[in-house]
This record gives C-alpha cells, sequence and structure tokens, in this order.
C-alpha cells in the first residue's frame, strides 16, 4: 500500500477547511470509517486529513476507586476509560491508530497553543504509537486559504516539546489539586452527614470562589451612611439645566444652612473652564476585552464569546481567537483585509476612508503572544448564514479592527462655576471637537454632547428651583462575569482558555448563581474551608507561583518533576489537615448543602396555612413522591397533593396566573414540557380546552 | 443549643446557625456588628439620631446588607443589648 501523509487536527470543520486549503485542485474527498470522518484532498502527494474530538486523553488515577484520597499517582488514558459517556472516543482513537500504520509523514495540525499542542501529541503518542519525535507542526492563526497553505508548504520541523511540557505539568498540576481537593470534601462531607454531593474545587476554582466570597462578605455586611448633596434648576439662554452644590455634605445640619443661604432667586457666573482632551483608540482585542466588550453590550457570558468567536475562527472569519495578544503586527496585512472587508457595504464607506491613507499603523497594547496576534477579522465573507449572535461578535471584531486604526478623539469638557448666595455650584458641558475613531466603532462607543449655550463669566442666571437631597453610600458592586473574567486576568490565574470554563463551573455546582456572580450558602462554606485549612493551597500567592513556575518549564529553566513534587509536598500536608479535621470542619458545609437541598424541592409557601413551605416529599411506606407541607410535622396543617410518579419536577419558582398558587415544571419523556398549577380547583383547569 | 467542646462551651450565633467566635455572633454576623457599630457614629454626627432610631433606619435601609440587617433586627429585638447600648451612649 502506498505510504501517505496523515495530518491531524483539532476539529472535524479545521480538518475540512485544511483539507480544502490544501488541495491543489480545490477538490477533496470525504470518507467516514465507523461514524469518524476523514478527508483526502486532490493533490500530487497522497495526504490525509482526520480530525480529533478535543482531548482524546485525560488522566486518571493509577489506582481504581474514587472514594480515597490523597491521591498522588496517576497516568494519561483514553478519554473513554475515564469519563462515563466518552464511548464515542474508543472508535475516534481506533480510527486515527488505523490511519496512522500506513502513513510516513505526520503533521500536527491543531491549534497553536498549549491545549491545541497536548491533543496533537497524546494523539502521535499514543494512538499513532510514538511518532511525536517524527511529527512536524503547522502554525497559523487563521483559518484562511493563503495561511493554511503557508503553513503546511513551511511546516515547523518538530512539535514545540517546551509547549508541550508545560502544558502537560499544567493538566497533571491541577488534576493532583482537583482530585484530591475534590475528594475531600465530597468525601468528608458523605462522612459527617452521610449527604452525597458533587463538590468540587482545584488549583484556580478557589482562588476565584474566594475573590467572589470576599466581596460577598462585603456587601452583606455592608452599613450604609447618609450624606446631603444639593441640587439646583437653572435657566441658562433658553435652557434648563440642573447643576450641583460643588461638595458631599456630612450633616443634615450644614445641608440645610447651605441650603437656606442659597435660597435666593439668582445666581452668577464666577468661572468657566474650557478643556480640550484626547481620546486615544481602543487597543485591538485579546480574548479577555472581546469578552468583556461582548458582556457590556450584548450580555453574552465570556463561555458564550469563546463558543461563538471559535466558531466564526473555523469558518475563517476571525483570527484565533485563544490570544493574550494586543498586537497586529504588519505581516497579517493590513491593507489586504480592508479591501476584503471594503466588499461588504455596511464597512465600504469606513474602510475606503482608511485605505485612502498613505500609511496605516495600528494602536497597540503592550501584551505579545509568541504564538497568535490579537484577533483581527479576516475579511473573508461567510460562506453560510450566521445567527445574530454570530453576527454580533464578527461585526464588533471588525470595528474594532477598524477602530483601532483611526486618529484620537478630541472633546472639549466645561466646567462652570456659578455662585447662589456665596455657594459654589457647578455645571459641566461636553462636546466632540473631532470624532476620530469613535465613527469607526459606532454604535459600540456613544459619546453624547452635553452642549451649553454661550455663557459669559459675570452673567446672571435665574434659578428655579433649589432642593436637599439625602443619599446613602453603597455597597461595591458584585462581580459579573465579565468583571470576574477581568480579576482574574489582572491576578493572572488561569489561562486564557480556561477563564471562562472556570467561572461556568462555578456556576454548575451552585457556588455562585444569578448573572451578578450571587455566592450562594454552599459556595459561601466551600471559601471558608479553603481560607481557614487550605490556604497554601488555595492563595492567589500560591497560583500565579505556579503559573510562573510553568512559563519557567516553557523556557526550560523548571522541570516537570520539580513542580509535581512541590505540588505533592503541599497537597499532603493539606489533605493530612483536612482529614484530621473532618468533623469539625464540615459541619457547617453538610448543613448548608442540606438546607440547598431543601431549597431545591421548596415550591413555595402553603396557600392553605399561609405558613409552612409546600415541599416535594418522598412516602416512607409507598416511596411515592407528593407535595406536603412543612407544618405537617407540627401537626398544624395537612396540606397533600399528588404528583405525576414518572418524570423530572422542578418548582417553577412561577405562582399560578389563574389562582396564585405556586406551580411546578414538569419534564417526561416524549413529552412536552408543561406547568402543573397544584390547586385541584384552579379556574383554569375547568376552562375547556 | 450548645455543642461542647473540650475547651468548654461553643455557642451558636444568635442569628444563624454557625459557631459563634465571640459571644453572640460567628464570624460573618460579627463583622456586620461591628460595621454597625463602627458607622453608628457618623449617623449620630449626621441626624442626630439615637442608637435605637439607627437601628430602625439601618434596618429599612434597602442598601443595608443582609447579615448586617439580621443582626440590626437582633438588637432591636434584643431589649437587654438595647438598654446597654442606650447607657453606654449617655456616658458618652
Amino acid at each position: 500500500m502506498p505510504k501517505y501523509t496523515l495530518i491531524i487536527t483539532e476539529k472535524p470543520d479545521a480538518a475540512k477547511r485544511i483539507a480544502s486549503a490544501i488541495a491543489t485542485t480545490g477538490k477533496v474527498r470525504r470518507f467516514t470509517d465507523r461514524g469518524v470522518p476523514y478527508y483526502v484532498p486532490e493533490m500530487e502527494e497522497k495526504t490525509i486529513v482526520v480530525p480529533a474530538l478535543g482531548h482524546l486523553y485525560t488522566l486518571t488515577s493509577a489506582k481504581r476507586g474514587r472514594d480515597t484520597y490523597p491521591v498522588f499517582d496517576f497516568k494519561w488514558v483514553p478519554r473513554y476509560l475515564a469519563e462515563r459517556g466518552a464511548t464515542k472516543i474508543r472508535t475516534w482513537i481506533g480510527v486515527i491508530s488505523k490511519l496512522s500504520e500506513n502513513a510516513d509523514t505526520f503533521i500536527d495540525a491543531c491549534d497553536y497553543d498549549i491545549e491545541g499542542s497536548i491533543i496533537g501529541y497524546c494523539i502521535l503518542k499514543f494512538a499513532c504509537k510514538n511518532k511525536e519525535r517524527m511529527a512536524k507542526r503547522m502554525k497559523y492563526s487563521t483559518l484562511t486559504q493563503e495561511e493554511i497553505r503557508k503553513a503546511y508548504n513551511q511546516p515547523l520541523p518538530n512539535l514545540d516539546f517546551a509547549l508541550i511540557e508545560a502544558g502537560l505539568t499544567r493538566h497533571e498540576v491541577d488534576w493532583l489539586y482537583g482530585v484530591n481537593l475534590s475528594r475531600a470534601l465530597t468525601i468528608a462531607v458523605k462522612n459527617c452527614t452521610g449527604d452525597c454531593a458533587t463538590l468540587s474545587t482545584g488549583r484556580v476554582q478557589g482562588p476565584t470562589l474566594k475573590f467572589i466570597e470576599s466581596r460577598e462578605k462585603k456587601i452583606r455586611c455592608f452599613v450604609p451612611t447618609p450624606y446631603w448633596i444639593i441640587k439646583a434648576k437653572v435657566v441658562v439662554g433658553d435652557s434648563v439645566f440642573e447643576i450641583k452644590y460643588k461638595d458631599f455634605i456630612e450633616t443634615k445640619a450644614e445641608g440645610e444652612a447651605i441650603l437656606a443661604r442659597s435660597k435666593t432667586k439668582g445666581g452668577v457666573i464666577e468661572k468657566i473652564d474650557v478643556n480640550e482632551f484626547q481620546q486615544k483608540p481602543p487597543r485591538p482585542f485579546d480574548l479577555g476585552s472581546l469578552q468583556s466588550e461582548a458582556y457590556r453590550l450584548f450580555r453574552y457570558t465570556p463561555m458564550q464569546t469563546l463558543k461563538i468567536s471559535q466558531r466564526l475562527y473555523l469558518d475563517a472569519l476571525i483570527s484565533y481567537p485563544r490570544t493574550a495578544s494586543q498586537k497586529l503586527p504588519p505581516s497579517i496585512g493590513y491593507g489586504d483585509i480592508l479591501r476584503k472587508l471594503n466588499r461588504r457595504r455596511e464597512y465600504e464607506r469606513i474602510t475606503g476612508e482608511l485605505l485612502a491613507l498613505s500609511f496605516l499603523k495600528p494602536t497597540q497594547g503592550n501584551v505579545e503572544d509568541p504564538a497568535h496576534p490579537a484577533i483581527y477579522p479576516t475579511g473573508e465573507l461567510p460562506k453560510r448564514i450566521l445567527d445574530s449572535s454570530e453576527k454580533n461578535i464578527l461585526d464588533l471584531v471588525v470595528r474594532r479592527f477598524l477602530a483601532v486604526f483611526g486618529e484620537p478623539a478630541i472633546q472639549e469638557s466645561v466646567k462652570i462655576t456659578i455662585s447662589i448666595g456665596g455657594n459654589e455650584f457647578r455645571l459641566n458641558g461636553r462636546r466632540n471637537i473631532r470624532k476620530g475613531w469613535f465613527r469607526f466603532y459606532e454604535p459600540y462607543v456613544h459619546e453624547e454632547d452635553i452642549s451649553l449655550p454661550p455663557i459669559e463669566q459675570g452673567q446672571k442666571i435665574d434659578v428655579k428651583k433649589i432642593l436637599l437631597q439625602r443619599i446613602y453610600t453603597k455597597p461595591v458592586s458584585r462581580y459579573n462575569p465579565a468583571s470576574l473574567l477581568r480579576k482574574m486576568e489582572e491576578k493572572n490565574i488561569g489561562t486564557k482558555s480556561t477563564r471562562a470554563g472556570i467561572i461556568q463551573t462555578l456556576y454548575d455546582r451552585k457556588y455562585i448563581r444569578e448573572e451578578t456572580a450571587t455566592i450562594t450558602d454552599v459556595g459561601l462554606e466551600i471559601a471558608e474551608i479553603l481560607t481557614k485549612h487550605c490556604a497554601s493551597v488555595a492563595s492567589i500567592e500560591m497560583t500565579r507561583k505556579l503559573e510562573e513556575r510553568m512559563y519557567e518549564i516553557q523556557q526550560g529553566t523548571e522541570t516537570r518533576e520539580n513542580t509535581l513534587k512541590d505540588a505533592i509536598d503541599v497537597l499532603g500536608h493539606v489533605t493530612t489537615e483536612l482529614k484530621k479535621n473532618e468533623k469539625e470542619l464540615f459541619v457547617n458545609l453538610g448543613q448548608a448543602i442540606r438546607r440547598a437541598k431543601l431549597e431545591g424541592r421548596t415550591i413555595g409557601t402553603c396557600p392553605k396555612c399561609q405558613n409552612g413551605k409546600l415541599v416535594i416529599l418522598h412516602s416512607k411506606k409507598t416511596g411515592k413522591r407528593f407535595v406536603g407541607c412543612t407544618n405537617y410535622f407540627e401537626n398544624i396543617c395537612e396540606t397533600a397533593f399528588p404528583l405525576p410518579q414518572t418524570g423530572r419536577i422542578k418548582p417553577s419558582g412561577k405562582t399560578c396566573r389563574g389562582c396564585g398558587w405556586p406551580v411546578l415544571r414538569v419534564w417526561m419523556k416524549k413529552k412536552r414540557l408543561w406547568n402543573l398549577c397544584l390547586n385541584p380547583d384552579c379556574q383554569l383547569k375547568k376552562q375547556p380546552g | 443549643m450548645s455543642i461542647e467542646k473540650t475547651a468548654g462551651i461553643v455557642l451558636k450565633c444568635k442569628v444563624c446557625y454557625r459557631l459563634t467566635v465571640g459571644a453572640d455572633f460567628c464570624a460573618l454576623h460579627l463583622k456586620a456588628y461591628e460595621n454597625i457599630t463602627e458607622n453608628y457614629q457618623v449617623w449620630k454626627k449626621a441626624l442626630g439620631i439615637s442608637w435605637i432610631e439607627y437601628l430602625y433606619e439601618i434596618r429599612k435601609n434597602s442598601l443595608t446588607g443582609e447579615w448586617a440587617k439580621e443582626v440590626a433586627k437582633y438588637l432591636i429585638d434584643d431589649e437587654g443589648t438595647r438598654d446597654v447600648k442606650e447607657d453606654q451612649e449617655r456616658c458618652v
């Protein structure tokens, strides 16, 4: 059988695109083997492009059993051996192994970052049987035809082993932390309270939860203090403006005194300060700033933005999104991209303006990512209909790319000091003198003018109304997914690719809830345990140090063995401490879990006794489920309702629009989700149809 | 309800299910209590109100944190605390 080149990609979409890009005739034949697709591009040298499905290999404990800790022995295994439901992976690995048997050249074309490098390395090492040393590496930042061809024709001679070593260490250290601390929490709660609950924490998850906990404590312990402001409505020219007294006032008496002195009919313009200032164009997007901006504008969570931008990357519409770079090197071809964007009507005018410039120089940040530039549009036209979220993110990336080439915006601020009864009040105005880059970034930047009529010093003005207003100091705001991501970036914990996932895990584990990342009782107790008994492993300092060591491994100044040994030492102490204090530690956590479980089963206030809570219960005799009032146990209320015995039932948190009684949501196999009102005499149930 | 410990008696927080770290409150409610006592001086200076009026004010204020509200409610309900605090106030 003739030998061929085997190209391995990270995802099926990327395999298809790479195969089309390298085919000399542009034609590609698609084959499948037991449901696994692979592509054969038409070209002189026989080549097969086969995709992975993300990570095909993962870490697992070398010993069997999930109810012991500490665990320090691990091994890399196919995912189907470690995870339930990953059966498809067995076939996938089988097909790649079979295709590798007759290949004589191997090319790793997975994404050029830590995760992509590990995916490619594991496949070459395990599925292709130790081909990692002979494999070449394709390096590209966009999936456009030109860049793919260039990467294929000039591949790197070897895999980036330093990057792989750092990546393997990161996975192994994270596995050690995650498995040991999570098992310690889960097993201890089970031993102390008999309750089963899936609890987890980890090297990055712990410190992230602590950020939220620390802020939550400040908010819940917050006591506001009063202060006063004085506002007045004045007539300047033909318009009415609101002006404010220059300072905040600490006491009511002082405020009333100033108000009394200010209660005159007129004021006089004392001073006019006019200042011009520049607003520089923004930096190009790295992943974090794209996620923040997408949240600000569209309320997409960081995880959603990551997924959307990944799809746009696989469609070759934007460059690789998992980047920390804030730089756009000239090699990406600014002019070419602008010319391509110019084909689209919505960008025709602004790209035309930029193309008319003799020199294009983008505004850039300081951070450089050796693997990829900042996120930019490729200028390619979409080959399918994009959904609204994809359109939004693509437009945002395009307009940010255009804005970085714009001129600084120039604004003028006017500060007017008005004297009323000898007291100084302020009136502020602002107008755009030159819109500069604002024009390119519209509608995502909106600076409204606060225009003031012509005013002169000494001019007299009428005071229409004046009042004293009591205000209170406010607590700090809770984190939202975007601000939490920024905090993680600022403290350098996690990586650009993992941060969004970690925030999502905190939601999935029910440690935090709602958009405002409000910590739950369970989250609070976990954070408390981490603070008191795992301070050394859950500190930001430790996480940052580990990140630095990963970087050193990548630079060749630190070893994987040393880093793992130190992690095991630290974890050994912590797990011993946790075991020793198990009972004492987990009483509060156990109670919080029980309360959370009860809350999850609580439907609402009992409509009959108006005092107890209606809860989903199971009969001890029959095992059947029903709804009962908590006051039954106090011999006060005997309210009970039958429930369907099949399907999944959850409180909806809503009340019936017909009778106001609590409503349940019911999921039944092969049936539509429906709402169940508990009231047997509900008006809506009696209506025909 | 109390839990016997070798070092002595450990009590439950007056407001929640957690164990106390001082005389009355758990660590979380103790911090809220400290904030309440610290900020009283600001309120007194600003509005000239008494301790009990202050507690009612912060309890009804929507910006007051949940734990601070719980402590304020406990302090209002707890006659003894109110008397002691007012005595202290009179002395000052």
